[in-house]
């Protein structure tokens, strides 16, 4: 399947990041890998965990959560690395997202997603594809692109109690 | 390298440029008006002369000097390539085989063939008709330019079976050495009632073509040599033994007198041995094997192979030995010694098939020089300078990736060594420098780096000039202290020029930045030592190979990490109490003082120190820096794999590899970690 085809495709890969619950189009999604050692890179940034040997190829991980604002990942049963293709300077990267925990696979029809509330949110909406409505709880849909080559921090408001 | 490697190499490529030039002509059989073919085909013509004439294949050069004519009418339309155009050139090309292994036209029929080819082709320059040739043309450049046909009289005396030599066998041999036609003559054999059968009463005449040179014909007879009449006598460049005529003719006179001898052969070889032999061929090799049709290959001693299936291979090396890695790890562990043995052995093999395989994607820098002298040669004369270019050492090898990314860099020094380095000859002669300026590009292995220095003897670099104007553009302030060679340094920062004048060729500002950047991509560094009206010296470093290095695996806390070995020079055990208050960083080591960094300290690891740590001298420019580390697990071959672009930044580590249990190690850039680590030290001084 080509990515043409595989963006007609309206799964999303939805996890959790502390009580939020984020959700990834499949097509950006390779591969989630139990929580594996993680060998830290020094003198690099907080939300920058290290590496790992991605079958013979080395696999920066990144912690989502600080990226996001939060406090850092507290390693649980549940934390995955969720493995994705992310487009950065025209060029096609390898990374490993840590999340919390990851839900399931969900459709969402284009029409179920709403633009991301400009006020009130407390993300910045540029990172922000939409957000949907799924069983009473809202999902926010991820530019996944856009939250990893970018350097700084996604949150705008002051974090309160995420963790 | 000699003048032979020279020729032997523009031979090889000669053969590629011709297998090129057949390829063309067989799609331009069909389709005569492809303008890039036929571009192809002069391109071609031309380099084979060019080349040709600079490595002494004048007969060569000459000989396509006429088709690269031709070809350059129908290019530019003054001509229409047709069928008979297209035919001499296939002859030609066929020719010009003939020509790289046999240059001198030493056979006769080769140089006929020349002749004749060459007045075909300058007919059809000179009247713009279309020139039929004639039956008796075709393609008669089959001869095997090394056959040599001799003329070999053996007549044993009368008692040479007394040592129990059998002439027979002798002549046995003599057939085995090539093609021969033998003739026996008994006119000697007495009549029978004084016929002694212990005699040898016969004698013969061969005539034999053959590679052999005629010491290896004389060789057969070394034993009987004093019992023998023995002559040989070379007769002509080409196989007699299949012209019909010839021999036909020998053996009508072999019957008719008692002996032909050399002088009635050498009548015949003239009579018969020349173009009517060669149609003769034609015939029987239609019939009979094509063994002798073509012209005797170049051997090949080189074969061209596509990048993709190199860098393939290296990947598949890599893997290889990153999978032996766990293998070891896992036999160890296992206690099982037949599994030892067998790894062992996969240990040895997998090591030689790496360095094979390293030594496969090396080669030698000569291959860049050619655009080196060109820019040299070109350039000096849009600037109006007398410059001379020499390459020294050459011939050292590195991997085909630096050397594909070193190129451009390279060729953007020698502009600036051009342009800002070298005088304008008024100018030098001024100084009481010889008006022609010098350009030396010097190679040499180091370790397990190449050094690659570019040594001009022009103005030199004015270290006030460059402290002024990088003052002027704020990149350091008035106060600030900087040496020599920081002030060199100053060049490779983005937006920096010196230049009077921004020429088109250089003075930018751009380009000394590009080729720092490139050369730390490749691991490497590059340095600048310059003295006024002396001259300048850029090096540049490189290591040998990208993709796999020796390390010397260190723990530090749970994490594991590669030194290269290559720095590595001295390993001790110190206790943590005493290196744990020195606040000016220096450690004494057998009598002498070293400064060092606790790596532990420096990459932020909090937990505590054991008791014992490690300290690794490693060299550091020209002296040695200690590195303290928790432990020296010892020495690791490292596949190295980069970090990726999210770590671009990261300059204290040149990379990561897989450890034998799967886990990944970094290895540490010694050098760029030593002077991060030795800057914040300043810096804190100063403050």
């Amino acid at each position: 399947m080509n990515i043409d085809s595989l963006s007609q495709i309206n799964s999303y890969l939805s996890f959790k990041l502390g009580d939020d619950e984020f959700a990834a189009h499949v097509s950006k999604v390779l591969n989630i890998l139990e929580m594996i050692n993680i060998t830290p890179v020094p003198r690099s940034p907080e939300y920058m965990k290290g590496v790992v040997n991605l079958r013979g190829t080395v696999l920066p991980i990144i912690d989502t959560r600080i990226k996001f604002g939060m406090t850092p990942t507290e390693y649980t049963q549940n934390t995955c690395i969720v493995v994705m293709d992310i487009l950065m300077d025209n060029d096609t990267i390898q990374l490993g997202a840590l999340v919390d925990s990851v839900v399931s696979v969900i459709e969402i029809e284009n029409e179920q997603i709403q633009p991301p509330p400009s006020l009130g949110s407390k993300y910045k909406s540029e990172f922000i594809l939409g957000v949907a409505k799924i069983e009473e709880h809202f999902i926010m849909i991820l530019d996944m692109d856009k939250v990893f080559s970018s350097d700084e921090l996604i949150m705008v408001m002051e974090s309160t109690d995420e963790a | 390298m000699t003048i032979d490697k020279f020729r032997s190499k523009f031979i090889e490529e000669a053969s590629d440029n011709i297998n090129d030039l057949e390829n063309a002509l067989l799609i331009l059989e069909k389709d005569s008006t492809n303008k890039e073919l036929i571009e192809r085909v002069f391109r071609v013509m031309h380099s084979l002369k060019g080349g040709g004439a600079m490595f002494g294949f004048t007969v060569l050069s000459e000989f396509t000097h006429n088709l690269e004519t031709l070809y350059d009418q129908i290019r530019e339309g003054s001509r229409v390539l047709n069928r008979d155009i297209l035919n001499i050139t296939f002859e030609s090309a066929d020719h010009m085989k003939i020509l790289l292994s046999d240059e001198n036209l030493t056979s006769a029929e080769n140089k006929k063939n020349h002749e004749d080819l060459f007045s075909r082709i300058a007919k059809f320059i000179q009247n713009k008709t279309n020139f039929q040739p004639d039956k008796s043309d075709i393609k008669q450049n089959v001869s095997d330019s090394k056959l040599k046909s001799y003329y070999v009289y053996f007549e044993p005396n009368h008692d040479i079976f007394a040592n129990g030599t059998n002439p027979l066998y002798l002549l046995d041999e003599i057939n085995s050495l090539g093609n021969s036609k033998t003739f026996a003559h008994f006119n000697k054999v007495p009549p029978l009632d004084t016929f002694d059968f212990h005699k040898c009463y016969i004698y013969w005449e061969v005539i034999l073509a053959t590679e052999s040179d005629i010491n290896s014909i004389s060789d057969v007879f070394i034993f009987v040599e004093d019992q023998c009449k023995l002559e040989i006598n070379e007769i002509a460049n080409e196989d007699l033994t299949i012209n019909k005529n010839f021999i036909e003719n020998v053996a009508i006179l072999a019957l008719e007198r008692k002996d032909v001898g050399i002088v009635e052969i050498n009548k015949l070889v003239k009579k018969y041995g020349s173009s009517e032999q060669a149609i003769e061929k034609i015939e029987k090799n239609k019939e009979s094997e094509p063994i002798k049709v073509s012209a005797k290959e170049n051997t090949i001693s080189s074969i061209r192979v596509s990048s993709d299936k190199l860098d393939h291979m290296m990947n598949l090396v890599s893997e290889l030995v990153t999978t032996q890695a766990r293998l070891l790890l896992y036999a160890e562990k296992s206690n099982n010694p037949e599994l030892n043995t067998i790894v062992e052995n996969m240990q040895k093999l997998s090591r030689q098939i790496r360095d094979n395989a390293f030594d496969i994607v090396l080669i030698p820098i000569e291959t860049m020089l050619t655009r080196f002298q060109r820019l040299v040669r070109d350039l000096s004369h849009e600037l109006k300078k007398n410059v001379v270019f020499e390459a020294i050492g050459a011939e050292t090898e590195l991997d085909k990736t630096i050397i594909e990314t070193l190129t451009d860099p390279i060729l953007h020094i020698l502009r600036n060594c051009l342009d800002h380095g070298i005088e304008l000859p008024e100018v030098r002669k001024k100084l009481g420098k010889p008006e022609q300026g010098k350009i030396i590009l010097k190679s040499f292995y180091s370790g397990t780096n190449v050094l690659i220095q570019i040594i001009d003897d022009g103005a030199g670099i004015n270290a006030d000039k460059i402290r002024k104007k990088a003052i002027q553009k704020g990149m350091i302030t008035e106060n600030t202290v900087l040496s020599n060679t920081e002030i060199y340094d100053l060049i490779f920062l983005p937006g920096f020029t010196t230049a009077e004048n921004v020429t088109d060729v250089s003075g930018r500002g751009v380009g000394m930045d590009v080729v720092k950047r490139k050369i730390n991509e490749l691991r490497g560094d590059v340095i600048i030592d310059s003295a006024i009206n002396k001259g300048t010296t850029l090096t540049i470093k490189v290591p040998l190979t990208l993709s796999i290095i020796d390390g010397l695996l260190v723990s530090i806390d749970k994490d594991f990490y590669i030194i290269p070995l290559s720095v590595v020079n001295k390993i001790y055990v110190i206790v943590h109490e005493y290196i744990a208050d020195k606040f000016n960083n220096l450690i004494v080591l057998d009598g002498k003082q070293y400064p060092f960094f606790s790596l532990r300290k420096e990459l932020d690891y909090n937990s505590e120190n054991p008791l014992n740590e490690r300290v690794i001298l490693v060299t550091y420019e020209d002296g040695m820096v200690g590195l303290v580390v928790d432990e020296v697990i010892g020495e690791y071959q490292a596949v190295l794999k980069s970090l990726g672009k999210l770590y671009k930044n990261q300059e204290i580590i040149s990379g990561a590899t897989i450890l034998g249990d799967g886990t990944v190690s970094l290895v540490l850039d010694s050098n760029k970690m030593i002077k991060k680590f030795s800057k914040k030290i300043e810096l804190t001084n100063k403050i």
